[in-house]
């Protein structure tokens, strides 16, 4: 089931194209890295997929009205941003403001999908402290819980797992392919080419603004792609863990 | 604290302040004498200055104080930054320009209303030129930098008005004027503002959901469903109305809008749509109480407002610069 369709998506700066002419569809299930170097245009795509950004060219997101998107998909933004010393319980609660009623007070459903998310996120004993005093990485996880708290058929992350520790960057992905396996889409955009590999369904490759190429990882990190969009060689490797993917140099 | 505790007591206080306010003045009557003069409406003088002096006096330094603390808890809340202030974009300095005017040009005398009816008119012409200049889009800095920038303008032209007054009265009358003062206020006063205050105090009060989307900055608000231009815009022309006509009625009355909201954001858990309410009644008290004080430091004297307003808020708000200085190292 095609859950996200986009056509001939393209957004310019001045003259010059940053996002240009990209299509792709996702289905409900899948686990999407867009991967790219610097510059590529990946938070521009996203934003634009999700009409935060001026475009031509149609998403079936953009064209939502604005609540019912908000009901669809949740997105997490590159930057982390906490402006108020809240508590984290409060934080994550902000997930429920597009589930509810004008003024509504949080419902039962509205504390329960907000207690998962902490748990989800191994949350449970912060709920009281205030968000901003917590360290870079214990921010991000709040963030992380407040987008699945959300509960939306579809996520899309702006590299949500940047500056945390390995075993969260790994449980982090593991939670995005348990939403997947339930059925969730989930688009990610990432700069650890190792997670990417090994924990995406598929890889989308940004280059220049353009989709350059579309696939399983293996499919995906060819020594070619890699040489030419990002200027690497890797050594990359099928094992019973699943693809291995290592940087050695630069090409370039 | 619970939210709906802390309002109790800040009603509470407001309430007490209230009557205080009433009961506190120059003609001296007993507690009694007062309120019965009040309410039933008996000998002559008390009632009169009951009626038409002290309970207008009173009423304005609630809806000056609403204005205020509800309008810097909005901005603060909507540009994410602590420091902001009614004042920032730009609508006190213009509505003292109104004022100022009028009463350079005499118009302030032609009829009882002009000089608030003139400081609305600065307010509104400087609504829609922030509007304007801060173009379509939702974004803070944009509306920042076109609130600063319509400040200093109206700020240079109401120095350029004191500098060709031909008439030392005129400038007394006006440098008076801005000091910002609750004194010799009647019900017109009260009437007129009233309506206009109402208007932005509703639009402000539906800010809290969007104010507290924006917590998580204006990227993820909007993709949860938050209209960012709309926010704006419903901001905008909230504080412009409250602080517009508290400008207009009360002159420049400073450090509120920016106090009230700082001390009182812990008791609300930083929640920014919480602090609405806190900082409205928060105002209120504090803009009651310190025009009770001006009474009482120098009864003779005529102590404006803003001025004692000035003198207890800086200090205060260093003290809370020191206090947050000290938690965050």
């Amino acid at each position: 089931m095609t859950a996200l369709a986009v056509t001939d998506l393209t957004v310019l700066r001045g003259e010059c194209p940053v996002v240009d002419q990209v299509s792709l569809s996702l289905r409900a299930g899948e686990i999407t890295g867009l991967i790219g170097p610097n510059g590529a245009g990946k938070t521009t795509l996203l934003r634009a997929i999700l009409g935060l950004q001026p475009h031509s060219g149609t998403s079936s997101l953009a064209s939502l009205p604005a609540r019912q998107r908000a009901r669809t998909v949740a997105w997490m933004p590159q930057n982390r941003e906490i402006a108020w010393p809240v508590a984290v319980e409060t934080l994550v609660m902000l997930g429920r403001v597009p589930h509810l009623a004008g003024g509504a007070k949080p419902s039962a459903e509205d504390r329960a999908a907000t207690a998962r998310a902490l748990a989800d996120m191994a949350l449970n004993g912060f709920e009281t402290r205030a968000a901003t005093d917590l360290s870079g990485g214990e921010q991000a996880r709040v963030l992380i819980a407040r987008v699945l708290a959300q509960e939306t058929p579809i996520i899309l992350a702006d590299e949500p797992i940047a500056g945390l520790d390995p075993a969260f960057q790994i449980a982090t992905m593991q939670i995005f392919r348990c939403l997947a396996d339930q059925g969730k889409t989930i688009l990610a955009a990432l700069h650890d080419l190792g997670l990417a590999a090994r924990h995406c369904t598929r890889l989308l490759l940004l280059d220049k603004g353009r989709l350059v190429a579309d696939g399983p990882p293996r499919d995906v990190l060819t020594p070619e792609n890699l040489h030419s969009v990002f200027g690497i060689a890797a050594h990359v490797m099928e094992t019973e863990h699943g693809l291995i993917f290592q940087p050695l140099e630069i090409t370039r | 604290m619970n939210l709906s505790r802390l309002l109790g007591i800040l009603s509470a206080i407001v309430a007490a302040l209230f009557c205080a306010s009433l009961l506190i003045g120059p003609a001296g009557f007993g507690i009694g004498d007062s309120i019965s003069a009040l309410v039933r409406g008996d000998g002559e003088a008390v009632t009169l200055v009951m009626r038409e002096i002290r309970l207008p006096r009173a009423l304005l330094a609630v809806m000056v104080g609403v204005s205020l603390g509800l309008s810097g808890a909005a901005l603060q809340g909507f540009l994410r930054n602590p420091l902001a202030e009614p004042g920032l974009i730009g609508v006190t300095s213009s509505a003292a320009l109104g004022a100022v005017i009028a009463l350079q040009t005499g118009f302030a005398a032609s009829f009882a209303l002009a000089l608030p009816v003139s400081a609305l008119i600065g307010a509104l012409v400087s609504v829609l030129l922030l509007l304007l200049l801060a173009g379509p889009r939702g974004g803070s800095l944009t509306l920042i930098l076109a609130g600063i920038a319509i400040s200093a303008l109206a700020g240079a032209f109401l120095s350029l008005v004191l500098n060709l007054s031909p008439n030392p009265f005129a400038v007394s009358e006006i440098v008076f004027w801005m000091l910002g003062s609750l004194s010799d206020r009647s019900f017109d006063h009260v009437l007129i503002a009233l309506p206009v205050m109402a208007l932005g105090w509703a639009l402000l009060a539906s800010l809290g959901r969007g104010l507290d989307a924006l917590t998580l900055g204006q990227d993820a608000a909007a993709s949860m469903g938050i209209h960012l231009g709309r926010l704006r815009l419903r901001m905008v022309v909230g504080v412009a109305a409250s602080v517009g006509a508290a400008t207009a009625v009360a002159g420049a009355i400073g450090f509120v809008g920016l106090v009230v909201p700082h001390i009182l954001r812990p008791f609300v858990g930083a929640r920014p749509g919480a602090l609405l309410p806190a900082s409205a009644l928060g105002g209120a008290a504090m803009v009651l109480a310190a025009d009770i004080a001006v009474r009482l430091i120098l009864p003779d004297r005529d102590l404006k407002l803003g001025v004692l307003m000035a003198i207890i808020g800086a200090p205060l708000f260093l003290h809370l610069i020191y206090k947050t200085r000290r938690q965050m190292t």
